[in-house]
């Protein structure tokens, strides 16, 4: 369960509603194989990840991260029920793809920092706030079928 | 440790902040504390009314730190010493904080930077901030 208040709700939707979410996608998952470089770990099918420049360019790089953020989205949507959202992908993490959830909120930190490069002054202390609340409500939601 | 390349991504960054010290931290202590609550409890008065003349004051103290690390990159335990020690028994901030303050410099800067905010320049800013967190945690026991 996340909390926001009504202003944290609109904060969020707002911005949002600006992001390109297939290019922030592939920067945000571009950037956090490049900044931990041990996230690299689970894509090893990728291809080129040998440079920052190969990993920004990375087709599948890009495209995985658009079909990440596109989640993300559908959290958005459903912040009263990122649980029930996310149980499925969940499951899928921790059984099939064995990733550590720590990973979730590596990817959610780098995403606000996305957020930031591309929305500058726009992305007030406020907004980064909520923007927080939403990425650990994602990420533990994402955890939560974990065993 | 930093490749040259990656400290001259740092120092590069630097020059910008250099002489906006104060604006800067204000900001970021700004961010940290509307985002992290919990580390108001590290800073009294300072935590519970956002005084902006002190927020000043204090963000441009702790800039300058970061400042001497910058200067300091290859003997950042010797540069930072009398800090690590007075966070360590003095003001004694769980090191756990470190790396929330580490997160919301990384914000300051890409906000501000925005496109020159490159992943190779926030790969080495993320790189720098966990070492002179690392060094500033050292002597807590």
């Amino acid at each position: 369960m996340v909390h926001l208040t009504a202003e944290e709700k609109a904060l969020v939707t707002g911005l949002w509603g600006k992001v390109k979410v297939d290019e922030f996608g592939g920067e945000a998952l571009g950037r956090l194989l490049v900044v931990y470089p041990w996230t690299q770990r689970f894509f090893d099918s990728f291809g080129d990840l040998s440079s920052a420049d190969a990993v920004m360019g990375n087709p599948k790089v890009k495209a995985h991260g658009a079909k990440v953020l596109q989640s993300m989205g559908d959290g958005i949507k459903n912040l009263d029920n990122l649980k029930g959202t996310f149980s499925k992908l969940s499951e899928l993490h921790c059984d099939k793809l064995h990733v550590d959830p720590e990973n979730f909120r590596l990817l959610g930190n780098v995403l606000v920092c996305v957020l930031a490069r591309h929305f500058g002054k726009d992305f007030t202390p406020a907004a980064q706030a909520a923007f927080q609340k939403v990425v650990v409500g994602v990420a533990n939601a994402l955890a939560a079928k974990y065993h | 440790m930093l490749s040259a390349q990656e400290r001259a991504q740092v120092a590069q960054v630097w020059d910008l902040i250099a002489g906006h010290e104060a604006p800067f931290g204000a900001e970021l202590l700004v961010r940290l504390f509307t985002v992290f609550p919990t580390t108001k409890t590290y800073f009294g008065h300072l935590g519970s009314c956002l005084d902006e003349v002190a927020l000043l004051n204090h963000g441009q103290r702790m800039l300058m730190a970061v400042g001497v690390a910058v200067q300091y990159m290859d003997c950042l335990r010797a540069a930072l010493a009398p800090l690590a020690t007075m966070h360590a028994q003095m003001l004694r901030v769980d090191p756990a904080n470190f790396a929330l303050l580490s997160h919301c410099f990384q914000v300051v800067l890409a906000s501000h930077l925005q496109d020159e905010f490159t992943v190779e320049m926030h790969a080495a800013w993320d790189k720098f901030l966990a070492e002179v967190a690392e060094v500033m945690s050292e002597q807590y026991r």
